[in-house]
């Protein structure tokens, strides 16, 4: 079975230095045989999480609306890319807005106890996430890595690897950072044969 | 002399905790001579996400025409600024982290023009508040908003040392927080310190 690799980009920026790192990990997942798909956030129409609790009772959301149908295609993919470049010490509130919506599958999982992921489940679905940071402090993604933790968990996915780059500023761009775009390149390449392999089962 | 406190009630639920813990500070120092308290309630303060465009860095202002331009000029007039703002999936939630990001006018500012964000005089004259709460037991529920706090208060020239923190975990349904055994004490103690300090700085 084809592997299937779905990319979220989070920066409100086009194309900027953390979608272009994303794009190298597609480029390598695509290269290694997987089925690629990448969306960005800033297109769809969606709205925060109102805080309402609503999905405690029903397991599902009361909005309708483009943060749901990613929900549904998030759930059906092998590998998740989570992508953003670090704001002000976090990630963008783009995709906070996002992470915050799942909040009908942590009410499934945890209150309803509706939604379950086998430990066999969770290996065969990798989750990793993409970053840069104009800082070259190396603690500039703490305040991130929490929320991602949170929505790989909440989706069943190991948070499997990082694929970030720090110090933007001083490189002027992505492209001129020393390792950062073949690194992802090859992590896209290597996660595929990992799935692959771990679908082939037990020899 | 007058004191002018300016809150941010950063949470989608309307009177929910944070905003009961943000209601209690605010009485607190409103019942002080001399304090005008503004709250604005971000569901309604038409504040957009930051495009990341980076034209701040060469206009000094910012590309987009919403709410933050009142609220830019409320935050530069203000005392002391106060945000309050539960966590959500570990992290502070989307509708605060839109107002944090929009600081980067102020970063600009600061960082890359090098140009005052508030008048000299009024430089280790701003106190700040950061209130939260948090529906999960554990300790380290409020450590990745910290480091996002930490920078909006920095870029509105408010030190680090002179930012307050009030965060309550575990209390998650809406109430929760009346029967939370401190808090409402907390609160109360931290308004009336905060203003007591002000009126130092501002005297001073």
């Amino acid at each position: 079975m084809v592997i299937t690799v779905l990319g979220i980009s989070g920066s409100p920026h086009r194309h900027g230095n953390t979608e272009t790192l994303l794009d190298s990990f597609l480029d390598g997942a695509k290269a290694a045989g997987a089925e690629v798909g990448k969306v960005v956030l800033k297109d769809l129409d969606y709205a925060p999480c109102r805080g309402c609790n609503a999905c405690h009772k029903t397991g599902d959301c009361v909005v309708k609306d483009d943060a749901i149908v990613l929900f549904e295609k998030v759930l059906k993919c092998d590998c998740l890319a989570i992508a953003s470049p670090i704001y002000t010490m976090g990630i963008t509130a783009e995709l906070k807005g996002f992470i915050d919506r799942g909040q009908f599958l942590w009410a499934r999982k945890f209150v309803l106890k509706t939604l379950y992921f086998t430990d066999e489940h969770i290996k065969r679905h990798k989750g990793l996430f993409v970053s840069t940071a104009g800082q070259n402090w190396d603690h500039v993604f703490d305040g991130a890595f929490p929320a991602i933790t949170a929505i790989f968990n909440g989706t069943g996915f190991e948070y499997y690897d990082n694929i970030i780059a720090n110090n933007m500023d001083e490189y002027k761009g992505i492209k001129n950072h020393p390792t950062a775009m073949k690194e992802a390149y090859e992590k896209g390449q290597k996660v595929v044969a990992v799935l692959e392999n771990l679908n082939k089962g037990p020899a | 002399m007058p004191v002018k406190v300016l809150a941010f009630a950063g949470s989608p639920r309307r009177g929910g905790n944070s905003e009961t813990l943000l209601d209690w500070v605010l009485a607190s120092m409103a019942k002080e001579a001399d304090v005008t308290v503004e709250k604005i309630p971000l569901t309604e303060a038409n504040v957009n996400p930051c495009k990341g465009c980076n034209a701040c860095q060469k206009l000094n202002k910012c590309v987009q025409r919403d709410g933050m331009d009142i609220v830019h000029d409320k935050i530069i007039a203000a005392d002391i600024i106060v945000l309050a703002a539960p966590i959500f999936c570990m992290g502070i939630a989307a509708q605060a982290k839109m107002l944090i990001d929009r600081a980067q006018v102020f970063t600009s500012r600061k960082y890359v023009l090098k140009l005052p964000v508030v008048p000299v005089e009024r430089k280790g004259k701003r106190l700040g508040i950061f209130l939260s709460t948090a529906g999960q037991d554990w300790s380290y529920v409020f450590d990745a908003a910290v480091p996002s706090v930490k920078c909006f208060f920095n870029v509105i020239e408010v030190k680090d040392r002179d930012v307050s923190y009030l965060m309550i975990n575990h209390v998650d349904e809406k109430g929760a927080i009346l029967d939370h055994p401190t808090a409402k004490a907390d609160a109360e103690k931290l308004g009336a310190a905060v203003i007591a300090e002000i009126r130092k700085r501002l005297a001073a």
